[in-house]
């Protein structure tokens, strides 16, 4: 027999970088909050260190593959295979517990995409239903609230912005400085990454970043990574509204007979089938996940999933594949590089991020030189695997080699993306997501372009061998990052959710995060997600749960 | 179910100089030992010989007791319910995997006239290495060739890899692996590629390992992004800082 907790005012599923920012507006707001993971609320002072052989070999952090698989396919002809595609932890916190960090701000045209470059054939592109002027100020507050560092002006192309950041960046590393070596003889605007942390001397007073080796992949044991789990969700806990209810998964969104959503179901840590009311349901588990648990919630109302009466939920998701070039230097000519040093990125540019048909493909993205990692899975593509050819290897470029990463803007596809697996179940027993993914030519091309032009600037910085990393026939979703696939528009057929990340045909739901990117932007989503979770939970906050009256309460015209 | 937050530590420490096994037999333990002193042989830097790899392998293999470090070092987390189920399943696959191996190790061996692969010569158990991995023994890395390679995953787990190729991964791990594991023995992996790495898991969660020092310490932005001026941006960070 189910049982049922109190009704509260906000369901959040989803303690990540959408979640987040809306738990700390929505209870700080006033209203009573309960937030949902599916995964541990891990206390990182006690959890996380830097122990290659677990969060990277052993993925202590990402989601056991045996337990929550996705399936992969290229195509509705090919079979799907179980992968971890685009793996995140699932824990309080998600992708900011792991992340390494970048947090660039979109640019002006990310918004308009569609209007810039009218259809492109075999694609779907959109512009987003509002523009970059409506974000900004929430780029500010999180930038300001979150902790980012970052220097303001260093890159010559950034749209307007009304703050500089919080706090300076960090120094270069020496592959650091290779890079803006290389960078600056060929003329490429290059400059220091805003990343989630802070420095010494921040404008908000907290401790400045631990300066270790163990960063993208891991959890950070000191807290000077900015991560929703030790920023915005203790500002939710500290209001007294907000409750977090760890190792919980959600299963289905309730609806009811007037079609709005009246709570969710989930499976509490014993096993227990327990529902939740809530006036208002927010989904925010990654733009997989969320559109997983739309079509989960399939109704009398909602045969084909929650909200999906535009047949869109889980359509056009796009993957922001990362990619890189690696450079080997001469030992005898230079001093090693250290690739392993600090906090994985240092130094990045956006030169090549706006369209130029001259290159062969639309759109661009970010590069930054990035850690080669530390000693076991230290990258170098063809490294030799054993013997004496392999240690040589190890020992003649772990310090003296270093990579230049690309996030690939992926073109969103209609045929990209996410429905039921028709046989692979969850360790809850309820179907995985199928991802079905394959590149655009115009991925292709940018990937081969901008791959090209790393293994170009690593050879100004004098690296004797390049060797590159495209793109491949399919997605593999190691960027971990997600969008797209609950798209946002101003018209209802072409689109699920509306600018305020409300779906069109069910007033009370709510996606905020990745899921309703119309496009997959040239840089990493994380600072946008956070920025658009906060702008529509400001909306839900104090117009949307308000109602019509409130926003129409006029003062009474005096009489003189 | 006990949550992934509040798996208990069992205090179980690893002597790197151990000859206890706890999964291997006696001719296992000799032959994955001798297989992967090939595959990280030992020159003038030690060799996975030296740094204990066979230890970390036989820990690893022995179940779900060594799978997870607890984060500071001070023993072994004690996994529960799902997690431990699939981790167990995994295990099983995984010691089958390497018994399977070692059977065919010795098989090849003695079609190339050895007694075993472990009484084997260095260029015999090359050339049975060479006919299981399926390719001709490595090369070293050339300068001047070119290759292209497609993207992967990161992270690099041992699911769904075939023998040799988790055993190339596992002596990796063995080699260069925290030595709470029971491999890379005084951190002689690290000495030998150059990996400053922590004196200890403890010392990286307080900060007090820190790799500060390899940071450039004198720069100035305005040399690194040219164009780039403090004094210009009426934003910039030290105007903010300073008020």
């Amino acid at each position: 027999m189910k049982r049922k907790m109190d009704p509260v005012d906000v369901v959040i599923v989803g303690l990540g970088a959408g979640g987040g920012p809306a738990a700390k507006v929505l209870s700080e707001a006033g209203y009573k909050v309960v937030g949902f993971d599916k995964g541990p609320w891990l206390r990182p002072e006690e959890h996380y260190s830097g122990d290659e052989l677990k969060f990277q070999n052993r993925s202590y952090l990402w989601p056991d593959v045996n337990l929550m698989p996705r399936t992969v396919r290229s195509d509705d002809k090919s079979e799907a295979r179980i992968f971890n595609f685009s793996p995140v932890p699932s824990n309080v916190g998600g992708g900011t517990s792991h992340m390494a960090g970048w947090m660039p701000r979109p640019r002006v045209s990310d918004f308009i995409f569609h209007s810039l470059h009218g259809e492109l054939e075999g694609a779907s592109l959109a512009d987003w239903p509002y523009r970059y002027e409506h974000l900004e100020p929430y780029l500010t507050k999180v930038e300001w609230s979150y902790g980012i560092s970052g220097l303001a002006g260093a890159d010559k192309g950034e749209g307007f912005r009304s703050k500089a950041y919080p706090s300076a960046p960090l120094p270069p590393t020496s592959f650091g400085k290779k890079f803006y070596e290389g960078s600056n003889k060929l003329g490429i605007n290059s400059f220091p990454l805003p990343m989630s942390h802070l420095t010494e001397g921040n404008a908000l007073g907290r401790p400045a970043v631990n300066r270790t080796s163990f960063w993208n992949q891991y959890g950070d044991p000191t807290q000077t990574r900015s991560s929703v789990a030790t920023t915005y969700i203790p500002e939710a806990l500290a209001t007294g509204n907000f409750e977090v209810r760890a190792d919980s998964f959600v299963r289905e969104v309730k609806v009811g007979k007037d079609g709005k959503a009246t709570g969710v179901i989930y499976i509490d840590p014993s096993g227990l089938e327990i529902e939740q009311d809530a006036r208002v349901v927010i989904l925010a588990l990654g733009a997989i996940e969320s559109a997983r648990l739309m079509l989960l919630s399939s109704s009398n109302k909602f045969p084909d999933g929650l909200a999906n009466d535009s047949g869109l939920v889980g359509k056009n998701a796009t993957f922001h594949e990362y990619i890189f070039a690696v450079g080997l230097f001469d030992r005898d000519m230079e001093d090693p590089l250290h690739g392993w040093t600090g906090n994985y990125q240092s130094g990045g540019s956006t030169h090549f991020y706006e369209t130029d048909e001259s290159r062969g493909h639309i759109g661009g993205g970010i590069i930054a030189t990035t850690q080669i990692g530390q000693a076991i899975n230290a990258i170098m593509p063809g490294r030799p695997t054993w013997g004496q050819a392999m240690k040589d290897a190890d020992r003649d470029y772990f310090d003296y080699s270093m990579k230049i990463g690309f996030i690939l803007q992926d073109m969103p596809q209609e045929t990209n993306r996410v429905d039921l697996d028709p046989t692979v179940k969850d360790a809850w027993g309820m179907p995985v997501a199928r991802i079905t993914n394959k590149p655009h030519a115009n991925d292709i091309a940018m990937s081969k372009w901008q791959i090209d032009k790393n293994q170009e600037i690593l050879q100004a910085a004098g690296a004797k061998k390049t060797i590159p990393v495209y793109l491949g026939d399919e997605f593999t979703g190691n960027a971990c990052h997600q969008q797209g696939t609950v798209r946002m528009g101003t018209d209802p057929a072409k689109s699920v959710l509306n600018e305020w990340g409300q779906t069109h045909s069910v007033e009370n739901l709510f996606v905020l995060d990745g899921a309703g990117f119309p496009t997959a932007l040239g840089v990493n989503p994380t600072l946008t997600i956070m920025a658009h979770s906060w702008r529509c939970a400001d909306y839900i906050a104090n117009i949307y749960m308000k109602g019509r009256s409130e926003r129409l309460n006029l003062s009474p015209i005096k009489k003189s | 179910m006990v949550s992934k937050a509040d798996w208990e530590i069992a205090p179980i420490h690893i002597d790197p100089d151990t000859t206890e096994k706890l999964f291997f037999t006696d001719h296992e333990w000799d032959t994955i030992e001798a297989a992967a002193a090939r595959i990280m042989p030992t020159d003038h830097d030690p060799g996975a010989r030296e740094a204990r790899v066979i230890v970390f392998i036989d820990r690893y293999l022995s179940g779900i007791d060594y799978l997870y470090a607890a984060a500071d070092g001070s023993g072994f987390l004690q996994l529960a319910d799902k997690d431990a189920h699939a981790a167990r399943a995994r295990n099983a696959n995984m010691q089958r995997l390497y018994r399977e191996g070692i059977l065919e190790l010795d098989t090849k061996a003695r079609e190339l006239r050895a007694p075993s692969f472990k009484e084997a010569s260095d260029q015999i158990q090359d050339e049975v290495l060479e006919q299981i991995s399926g390719a001709p023994k490595p090369v070293p890395v050339s300068l001047t060739s070119r290759e292209v390679y497609y993207s992967r995953l990161q992270g690099n787990t041992d699911e769904g890899k075939s023998f040799f190729d988790t055993l190339c991964l596992h002596v990796r791990q063995g080699f260069y692996g925290d030595p709470v594991y029971g491999g890379n023995k005084d951190q002689m992996g690290w000495k030998t590629v150059g990996f400053v790495g922590p004196k200890s898991l403890k010392d990286t969660m307080d900060g007090t390992y820190s790799t500060a020092e390899f940071f450039i310490q004198e720069y100035d932005w305005e040399d690194l992004v040219p164009g780039f001026k403090h004094s210009q941006d009426p934003t910039s960070n030290q105007q903010q800082n300073g008020q």
